[in-house]
């Protein structure tokens, strides 16, 4: 196998608020292949935009990286300081956020706003960045790119303006786009439309997708291998056709429940009973053990990220961190998968 | 990685533990929402100080007029402009005198260290500017044909003691020989006087106007804002002070004069609040449970706009102390011998050159007053916004 | 919804005529107050004698009806003529405004200066420093000159650089350090008030998504700040221009007062106290239109910063 584009090692990032220390991202690792689609799938608080965002160090006041590697092409980005880093944001890797309604300047055109990451990365002229502008414009599909360039985000509908974002994520050729529930703020039939576009992007342009999402449908239609979140720690990671056939996780197995079609986009995650943890004081074992119906007393104790040496019904490339993958599980706990 | 042996009972069920799975585990404990803000509140270290400073200077104003023995109105000429601190000469065992060298005054200091008693010259040179009191067996000569004024007792310049408080009138006295401490907490009245019937009226009115105004909607709430907006173009100041030439100056006209005018910020906050409220659920609930308008109105959408309805009075409080102090200011509010921290400046103002510490009393008492309603009204602010908290 | 509609005719028009309608009801406003003087102008004078009374209200139309004294004064404003004065004969109002103005115009200019100038950078220091010791400094200063007012600083100021230490006159405008106390005291309030406006609006506004999307474009922080985060953050702080604008002009008063700078805001405060019911009238109705002018021009200013904002169809 080629060498990843991205390992991301041991992430551990805090956002310290007057009410405590909330311990958003726990000891994350993560793999991402070029030209791969990733997804990060959990309930709000799981810590999956926050690990994403921790890759730039794009982290909202109060937040802090307080150990780990982001090993990208061999520098690692979270040793680089604030001004290697805008060298890499924007132009080896691209992000879209969740609600293109906030995050695009409401008092600046949306061609400036594309141009912008242009004239700051390239060394071409006004005139050239237009040009591009336009083209992007085009790849995303905005009609009538050339009148619609000077025109305002509250011009645009939500869909639109989401365009606009990927464009503007795109402008310099990423080679990796961090797509933070992209589709979230959106109606349906938009969505599919923007996951459809950004699936399309990255067939012709070859770039590597983390998506982040809280819907299992979104997983399903676009991505190649899924990581679910809980509580800042992976839980499950498979490919995905892996993940919907042989659920390794109570709690991936809760999800999937949660959705009367899994290929169905739009299925609610609330279902799972019981509410996410305290992030300020994570539980010390299993975080998901409070809402486990298979809870057991060892659940108490952290278990380990099993990997498919571990346990013989684990598929390749799937791992998961339960005590149920564990060795030395009793035989009658053992379920057929 | 290194483990404890793991033990059959281990892989027991844990269903019935659930003290260990409320471990670190519970959702955030909800208050309500006014115990919230309380405890924010008191923990708004500047509010807090705010508070205490407001409440101190409530019970002076009430209580201090009433234990004082001076009036604010009644005067002493022969005890005009006295300092609240000084220093003494001694003039013989039980003789300490003051000078007042802008008057040229002198003042025997009485046994509790107040100045209490002029002492008139015996003989005044009017040619060699000098004047001579025969204080026992002592002449002692004020000079004041040098500047400043030089004091010889039988003929030895004199030496000043220490600095001591005026016992008699610890603030000092005005040019009328009014005591300067009874006035300030006179003063003090009079603001909070004005500052209480604003926000009374304020409330009332600029409650009942933007709450028709957001509950009626439509035409009627378009003409009504309209008119605020009409009302809202011209400065407030500048109506108060046509109102104060047509009303006579007083005090009751200066509370007249802005409890007709200030009500628009009121109003708009209220009408904001209760669009915004009129589109929750619970609203629509009580509506289509047959509840009237002005059921709504009082039972379910004032509560809930309570909030940016305190802070716009506590806001509006330092405003009106302000207008009053400023109209008393330029001589359009509350009418002599009545004092106001607008006219004590005023007053003092005229004396500036003289007797700067004058200025001293109004500028600090007004400042500090406003100050406080300020950190008041932003800890308040603060404390009702959640946002803040999360 | 395209930007054709941002074309602010139609608005300019109705914002116009809103104005007028304004200006209308301001006159009519103060000519009732005025009129509603018990007694009349002349009462306050020492006894006249009842025909020069009369001759008085004579020459000044008191004899008429109202609504006709009404109907020639309103004639008169839309002549641009305000009428003589009360109390100085062979004095119009107009020329009492002309002679104050340009000393009013000054000084207010001066003090929107200063408000803009200091309070902006001030708000931008602290927003920048965030919980450090500039922010706590520029916050302390800011909650200062937001409690004490503006006579109080006008008349300490005048104490302690005029009277004591002598680095500025105390009155008069005869050279440049003359104007420093009068300005600074004219806009301590509002120069305190926009740094603080300034400080809490850049810190809302960079807390805004869009401030993350400018980072991940690879932005340095300074652009950042200054392209995306500066000019949102001015919206809020345009808002406030024009009731700047107004206060100014009524802090005008008390500091013209205090300085004794012959500008409008003296000639009002000593009409009122001459009772010189056509000046005080005249002068009312000239802030009135001024300030509507001044809103006017925020309100433009306001369309050019937020385009979001289209005056075409207003809801």
């Amino acid at each position: 196998m080629t060498a990843p584009l991205l390992s991301l090692r041991d992430l551990r990032t805090e956002y310290r608020t007057d009410r405590g220390t909330v311990q958003a991202v726990r000891g994350v690792d993560l793999t991402l292949y070029r030209g791969e689609i990733l997804g990060l799938v959990g309930e709000s608080g799981s810590g999956k935009s926050v690990t994403c965002m921790s890759i730039l160090k794009l982290l909202k006041r109060g937040g802090h990286i307080t150990s780990g590697s982001a090993d990208y092409d061999g520098t690692d980005l979270l040793r680089l300081s604030e001004g290697q880093l805008s060298r890499v944001r924007g132009d080896k890797i691209g992000v879209v956020f969740q609600d293109p309604m906030s995050a695009l300047n409401p008092t600046m055109t949306v061609g400036r706003q594309v141009e912008e990451v242009l004239l700051q990365h390239r060394k071409i002229s006004k005139k050239d960045a237009r040009a591009r502008a336009i083209e992007l414009f085009k790849l995303v599909r905005i009609p009538s790119a050339e009148t619609r360039i000077d025109n305002y985000p509250h011009e645009f509908s939500g869909g639109m303006r989401q365009r606009v974002m990927i464009a503007i994520a795109l402008a310099c050729d990423p080679d990796l786009l961090i797509a933070d529930e992209p589709t979230t703020a959106l109606d349906v039939t938009i969505q599919r439309q923007i996951l459809a576009l950004l699936k399309e992007l990255r067939d012709r342009l070859g770039m590597a997708i983390i998506l982040v999402t809280h819907d299992l449908g979104v997983i399903a239609e676009t991505a190649d291998r899924v990581m679910v979140l809980y509580g800042g720690q992976i839980m499950e990671e498979a490919r995905v056709a892996d993940l919907f056939e042989a659920p390794q996780h109570p709690y991936t197995r809760g999800l999937l429940a949660a959705i009367p079609d899994p290929r169905q986009s739009g299925g609610a995650l609330t279902p799972v009973p019981g509410s996410p943890p305290d992030m300020r004081n994570p539980p010390s074992g299993c975080p998901f053990a409070p809402r486990c119906p298979k809870a057991m007393a060892i659940c108490l104790t952290p278990p380990d990220l099993y990997g498919a040496g571990d346990a013989l019904h684990l598929r390749p490339a799937q791992r998961t961190r339960c005590w149920l993958a564990d060795p030395a599980v009793p035989a009658e706990l053992m379920e057929a998968t | 990685m290194t483990r404890a042996a793991l033990t059959p009972e281990m892989w027991q069920p844990l269903a019935a533990n659930p003290t260990a799975l409320a471990e670190g585990s519970s959702p955030q404990a909800t208050r309500g929402f006014w115990a919230g803000v309380r405890s924010r509140l008191f923990r708004h270290r500047s509010a807090m100080a705010g508070l205490v400073f407001i409440i101190f200077l409530v019970l002076a104003a009430i209580f201090g007029p009433m234990v004082s023995p001076y009036s604010y109105f009644e005067q002493n000429l022969e005890l005009s402009n006295l300092p609240p601190a000084y220093r003494a000469y001694t003039v013989d065992a039980d003789t300490e005198v003051f000078v007042n060298r802008s008057n040229l005054s002198l003042y025997r200091v009485d046994d509790q260290g107040g100045l209490s008693a002029l002492l008139r010259p015996d003989s005044r040179d009017m040619i060699n500017r000098q004047s001579t009191w025969q204080i026992g067996d002592k002449a002692v000569v004020l000079d004041y044909g040098q500047r400043p004024p030089v004091l010889t007792i039988n003929g030895e310049v004199a030496q000043s003691g220490g600095l001591s408080i005026n016992a008699r009138n610890p603030f000092g006295t005005d040019q009328l020989g009014r005591d300067v401490l009874v006035r300030q907490m006179y003063g003090a009245r009079i603001s909070l006087l004005v500052a209480a019937a604003a926000v009374l009226t304020n409330f009332v009115i600029g409650v009942i106007y933007g709450g028709i105004s957001g509950l009626l909607g439509g035409r009627v709430d378009a003409v009504m804002m309209r008119f605020v907006e009409i009302v809202a173009t011209i400065p407030l100041t500048l109506y108060v002070i046509l109102m104060m030439v047509v009303l006579q100056s007083g005090l009751l006209s200066v509370v007249l004069a802005i409890g007709t005018v200030y009500w628009v910020d009121m109003a708009r906050v209220v009408r904001g609040q209760i669009l915004t409220l009129k589109g929750q659920d619970y609203v629509a609930a009580a509506r289509t449970m047959g509840a009237s308008t002005s059921r709504i109105l009082f039972k379910h959408l004032l509560p809930n706009a309570f909030g940016p309805i305190l802070v716009t009075l506590t806001m509006l409080i330092p405003s009106a102390i302000f207008i009053e102090s400023f109209m008393s200011f330029i001589g359009l509010g509350v009418t002599p011998p009545q004092a106001s921290w607008g006219t004590l400046t005023s007053e003092a103002v005229e004396t500036l050159r003289a007797y700067p510490y004058q200025l001293l009393f109004p500028a600090v008492a007004i400042s500090l007053t406003m100050l406080a309603f300020n950190f008041l009204g932003d800890g308040l602010r603060d404390a009702l916004d959640p946002r803040l908290s999360s | 919804m395209n930007s054709a509609s941002r074309m602010p005719l139609a608005w300019l028009a109705q914002r116009v005529l809103m104005m007028l309608v304004t200006l209308l009801a301001v006159i009519t406003l103060t000519f009732a107050l005025m009129h509603a003087v018990p007694g009349g102008p002349f009462v306050s004078e020492k006894m006249l004698a009842p025909e020069i009374e009369a001759a008085l209200n004579a020459k000044f139309g008191l004899d008429q009806p109202v609504w006709r004294q009404y109907l020639s004064y309103l004639w008169g404003v839309v002549q641009f003529d305000l009428g003589p004065s009360f109390k100085y004969p062979g004095v119009s109002v107009n020329s009492m405004i002309a002679e104050g103005l340009a000393v009013t115009a000054q000084t207010g200019l001066l003090a929107i200066i200063c408000v803009v100038a200091l309070g902006v950078p001030m708000g931008i220091v602290a927003a920048l420093n965030r919980g450090r010791w500039p922010d706590t400094l520029a916050m302390f200063v800011a909650s200062l000159g937001i409690a004490v007012p503006s006579y109080v600083i006008a008349t300490v100021s005048l104490y302690v650089f005029a009277l004591r230490l002598g680095w500025t006159p105390a009155f008069g405008l005869d050279d440049w350090r003359g104007y420093i106390l009068p300005v600074f005291a004219l806009s301590g309030f509002w120069m305190s008030f926009v740094a603080r406006l300034t400080r809490s609006s850049l810190l809302e506004t960079m807390g805004q998504d869009y401030i993350m999307t400018a980072r991940a474009k690879g932005l340095p922080a300074h652009t950042v700040m200054l392209r995306h985060g500066l000019r949102n953050s001015m919206i809020p702080v345009v808002t406030v221009l024009g009731p700047v604008v107004a206060n100014l002009l009524t802090g005008s008063f008390v500091i013209e007062q205090i300085f004794a700078l012959p500008g409008i805001g003296r000639h009002f405060v000593l009409s009122i106290t001459n009772r010189d019911y056509t000046a005080i009238m005249g002068i009312t109705i000239f802030y009135a239109a001024f300030l509507m002018l001044m809103i006017l021009i925020v309100d433009l200013l306001y369309l050019w910063l937020d385009p979001r904002i289209s005056y075409g169809d207003r809801k």
